[in-house]
C-alpha cells in the first residue's frame, strides 16, 4: 500500500511518514507541488495526503490539475484551513476528505483506510461481531439472537462501529457521518449515546462492546 | 430607477409638448392680427372706389343721388363689401343691400373694430369720413375666422403628436440616459462578500456618472482590500497557530504509544490531548466570529421546513436532557419556508440548550416554542434556572463574558458560544435576544429569523 504525502512543514512530514509506515504503509513524502507532480508522474499510489499551503503553490490547484488531468487517486486534504466552507471547497475540488490541523493521528489513519476501502466497497447487507447482528435492509439489531430496541441515532451509530470493526474512530470522523458537523464533539452528545448504545449491547458486567481512547474517540472490541 | 425614467420622460413630454403649444398659440395671434390687417387694407380700397365716384362735395347730395352713386360699387362687389353712409348721429342715407335692413354700427372713437352685425356675423369695419359724412365699409371676417379654426385644429392635431413623439423619445432618451447609472446598479448588486473582484465599467466622458462610478469602485477597492485582510489575517493565523498545535498533538500521541510509559506521565498526556482540543476549538470559534462579523462567510441557505428540522433535532436534545435529569418540550406552530441552513442553526440551538442545561436545577423542563408566521420565524427556548437581570442579558452574547447561577462556579466553556450563535443568527439576517422567562424566574432566548 503506496501514499504519497505532499506537507511542507518538515516536522510534521516526517512525523507523518514515520507513523503511517508503522501502520504498514509506504510513504513518501514531497514538500512541494513540483516534486508531488514529479511522484505521480513516476508511479501509482493508493491514497495522497495533500497540505493546502505549500512553497510553491496552493494544494487546491494542484488537486484541481490532477482531477483535470485524469488522476483519480483518492486524496486526503490536510489542511490548517478549518471550516466548512473550506471543506466544502476542498470537496468541491475533487478530494476525498479533509481533515483540520491539528489532527490526531489515529484520525488520520483512520480516513485513509477508509479512503482505500472508499475503492473497493464490497456492501454485506448484514454485519456480525460477538454476538451483534445488524441487518442494514430490514434495520434491526439482535444481541444472541434477541432484538434490540435501538433510536434511529444510536443504530447511525452501530452500523459506523460495525462496518469499522476494531477500529478506533475519531469523535471528529463520528459527528462528522452522523450531524455532518465537527461542532457536536464539544457536548457530550456522542458520550451521551455511547453509553446508551453500551447499556444496551454489553453482555458482561466489566466487560465493554467499546473501548473508549481517551482524547481520540471509540473502539468496538 | 424606473421612476427617474419615468419621471425624465414625463418633464421630456411636458416641456416638448407646452412649448409646441405656446408656438402654436403665438403664431394663431400673429395670423389673426395679420388677416385683420389685410381687411382692413380691403376695406380701404372698397372706401377708395366709392370716394372716387362721389363729387367733391357729398354731404350736400340727397339720399336718392348717393344711392345713384354707390350702388354701382356695392353690386359691383356685393359679397365683399358692406357699406353703410351717414351722417353723425342720423339714421343712414345708404346702405348696400347685403346687409338686409341691418346697419354697421358706429363705435365711437374707434375706426377698425370688430362688430357684430345681425343677420350677417361677425364683421370688420371701417369708417371713414368724407366731410361729414362717415362712411362704414365692413368685410365679414368668416373666411378668416374658418381659417384659423383650421389652424387650431391642425395645432392641437401636431401638438397630441407630439405629446405621443416625445413619449416615444422621452422613453428612450431616459432609458439612455439612466443606462450608466442602470450598469452601475447591476453591478453593485452583483457584488457581494463572495465577489468582491468585479468593478463598474467607467465610461471616458468624464460626466458626473463617470465620476460616480469612479468614486464607487474606490469604495469596493478598500472594501476588497479590507476582506482580503481579514481572509488573509484569519487564514494566517490559523497556519500560524495550528501547526505548532499539530506537531504537540502528534509527539504526544506518539508519547502515548510508549508501552513503558510511567501511569502519572500517560495521564498527563491524556489531559494535554483534552486540553490540546479545547484549545483548538476557542481557536477556531475566534477565527469563525471574527470571519462572520465581517461577513467574509457565505452561508447554504435553503427554503425548507422548520418542522422537519426541530423534530430531528429534538431526538438530540431529549438525549442531552435525560442525561442531565430534565426533559425538554417542543412546540411548534405554523408551515411554511424559511431560507436557513440547518447545519448553523442546529449549532445555535445546541449551544442554548447546553446553556439552559448547565443552568438549570435537576428536574426542571426546558421549553423550545417555534411559531412560524408571516412575521417570520421565531424561536425561543426557555429554562427554569435563576435567571439573568436585564444587565447581564444585554451583555450575555459579547465574547468571553459567562455567568454563573449564584453560588456555583463560573461554567468551563470559553464564553464564546453565545457570540457565536449571534453571528450565526445575524448572517441569517435574524435577530437574537435574552429576557426572562414568562414563567419562574429563568432565562428565555429568543431568535426571530426574517422569513425571505
Amino acid at each position: 500500500m503506496k501514499i504519497l504525502v505532499v506537507e511542507d512543514q518538515l516536522q510534521i512530514g516526517q512525523m507523518l511518514q514515520r507513523g503511517l509506515s508503522d501502520a504498514h504503509y509506504t510513504v513518501q513524502l514531497v514538500s512541494s507541488c513540483a516534486a508531488a507532480n514529479d511522484a505521480l508522474a513516476e508511479s501509482s499510489f493508493e491514497a495522497i495526503v495533500l497540505d493546502l499551503g505549500l512553497p510553491d503553490g496552493d494544494g487546491l490547484d494542484l488537486l484541481r490539475n490532477w482531477r483535470q488531468s485524469g488522476f483519480n487517486e483518492p486524496v486526503l486534504i490536510l489542511s490548517a484551513r478549518g471550516g466548512v466552507e473550506n471543506r466544502i471547497k476542498g470537496l468541491d475540488f475533487g478530494a476525498d476528505d479533509y481533515l483540520p490541523k491539528p489532527f490526531s493521528f489515529e484520525e488520520l489513519t483512520a480516513r485513509v483506510r477508509s479512503l482505500m476501502r472508499r475503492q473497493s466497497t464490497v456492501k454485506d447487507t448484514v454485519l456480525d461481531h460477538n454476538g451483534i447482528a445488524l441487518d442494514l435492509v430490514s434495520r434491526t439489531c439482535t444481541l444472541n439472537g434477541q432484538p434490540v430496541d435501538l433510536t434511529s441515532r444510536e443504530y447511525a451509530l452501530l452500523v459506523i462501529f460495525m462496518q469499522n470493526q476494531g477500529r478506533i474512530l475519531p469523535r471528529t470522523l463520528i459527528a462528522e457521518k452522523i450531524w455532518h458537523s465537527h461542532y457536536d464533539v464539544d457536548t457530550n452528545l456522542l458520550d451521551v449515546y455511547m453509553s446508551r448504545l453500551r447499556g444496551k449491547l454489553d453482555q458482561q458486567p466489566g466487560r465493554c462492546v467499546f473501548k473508549t481512547v481517551r482524547g481520540v474517540g471509540y473502539q468496538l472490541v | 430607477m424606473k421612476g427617474i425614467g419615468a419621471r425624465i420622460a414625463f418633464w421630456y413630454v411636458g416641456a416638448a409638448s407646452v412649448s409646441l403649444a405656446l408656438l402654436f398659440v403665438v403664431g394663431y395671434l400673429l395670423i389673426e392680427w395679420q388677416s385683420m390687417q389685410a381687411l382692413d387694407r380691403l376695406n380701404e380700397a372698397g372706401f377708395h372706389q366709392i370716394a372716387a365716384r362721389l363729387p367733391p362735395d357729398p354731404a350736400r347730395l340727397s339720399a336718392a343721388e348717393l344711392e345713384a352713386h354707390v350702388r354701382e360699387v356695392t353690386e359691383f362687389a356685393p359679397a365683399l363689401y358692406y357699406i353703410n353712409v351717414h351722417q353723425r348721429g342720423q339714421a343712414p342715407l345708404f346702405r348696400s343691400r347685403n346687409l338686409r335692413g341691418a346697419a354697421i354700427p358706429d363705435v365711437p372713437g374707434q375706426l377698425n373694430f370688430i362688430t357684430h352685425v345681425a343677420n350677417v356675423g361677425e364683421m370688420r369695419a371701417t369708417e371713414f369720413k368724407i366731410g361729414l359724412l362717415e362712411i362704414m365699409v365692413a368685410t365679414p371676417t368668416q373666411p378668416v375666422r374658418q381659417a384659423l379654426l383650421l389652424y387650431a385644429q391642425i395645432s392641437a392635431g401636431l401638438v397630441l403628436a407630439m405629446v405621443l413623439a416625445s413619449g416615444v423619445i422621452g422613453l428612450l432618451l431616459s432609458r439612455m440616459l439612466l443606462a450608466p447609472l442602470r450598469a452601475i446598479r447591476d453591478t453593485a448588486r452583483r457584488i457581494g462578500s463572495d465577489n468582491l473582484r468585479e468593478r463598474i465599467p467607467v465610461a471616458h466622458t468624464g460626466d458626473e456618472v463617470a465620476d460616480l462610478a469612479g468614486l464607487l469602485n474606490q469604495m469596493f477597492d478598500r472594501l476588497e482590500a479590507s476582506f482580503e485582510q481579514i481572509r488573509r489575517f484569519t487564514s494566517d493565523a490559523s497556519h500560524e497557530l495550528k501547526t505548532p498545535l499539530s506537531l504537540v498533538r502528534l509527539h504526544a500521541e506518539r508519547m502515548l504509544g510508549d508501552e513503558q510509559l510511567p501511569l502519572a506521565h500517560r495521564e498527563g498526556l491524556q489531559d494535554q490531548l483534552v486540553d490540546l482540543e479545547r484549545l483548538d476549538r476557542i481557536i477556531d470559534d475566534l477565527l469563525f466570529l471574527s470571519r462572520a462579523d465581517a461577513h467574509a462567510m457565505q452561508l447554504d441557505l435553503q427554503q425548507q421546513d422548520p418542522a422537519a428540522f426541530l423534530s430531528d433535532f429534538l431526538l438530540d436534545a431529549q438525549v442531552l436532557a435525560e442525561h442531565h435529569d430534565m426533559q425538554v418540550s417542543l412546540s411548534h406552530s405554523g408551515h411554511g419556508q424559511v431560507a436557513f441552513e440547518a447545519r448553523w442553526m442546529r449549532q445555535v440551538l445546541l449551544n442554548l440548550l447546553l446553556n439552559a442545561l448547565n443552568a438549570s436545577p435537576a428536574g426542571s423542563q426546558i421549553r423550545i416554542a417555534s411559531l412560524l408566521g408571516p412575521q417570520g420565524w421565531r424561536l425561543s427556548l426557555e429554562d427554569e434556572g435563576s435567571g439573568l437581570t436585564p444587565e447581564q442579558c444585554a451583555r450575555v452574547f459579547d465574547r468571553f463574558v459567562r455567568y454563573a447561577p449564584p453560588g456555583r462556579p463560573l461554567p468551563s466553556g470559553s464564553g464564546l458560544g453565545l457570540a457565536i450563535c449571534r453571528s450565526i443568527v445575524g448572517l441569517h439576517g435574524g435577530q437574537i435576544q435574552a429576557q426572562a422567562a414568562s414563567r419562574g424566574q429563568g432565562l428565555c432566548v429568543v431568535v426571530a429569523l426574517p422569513l425571505a
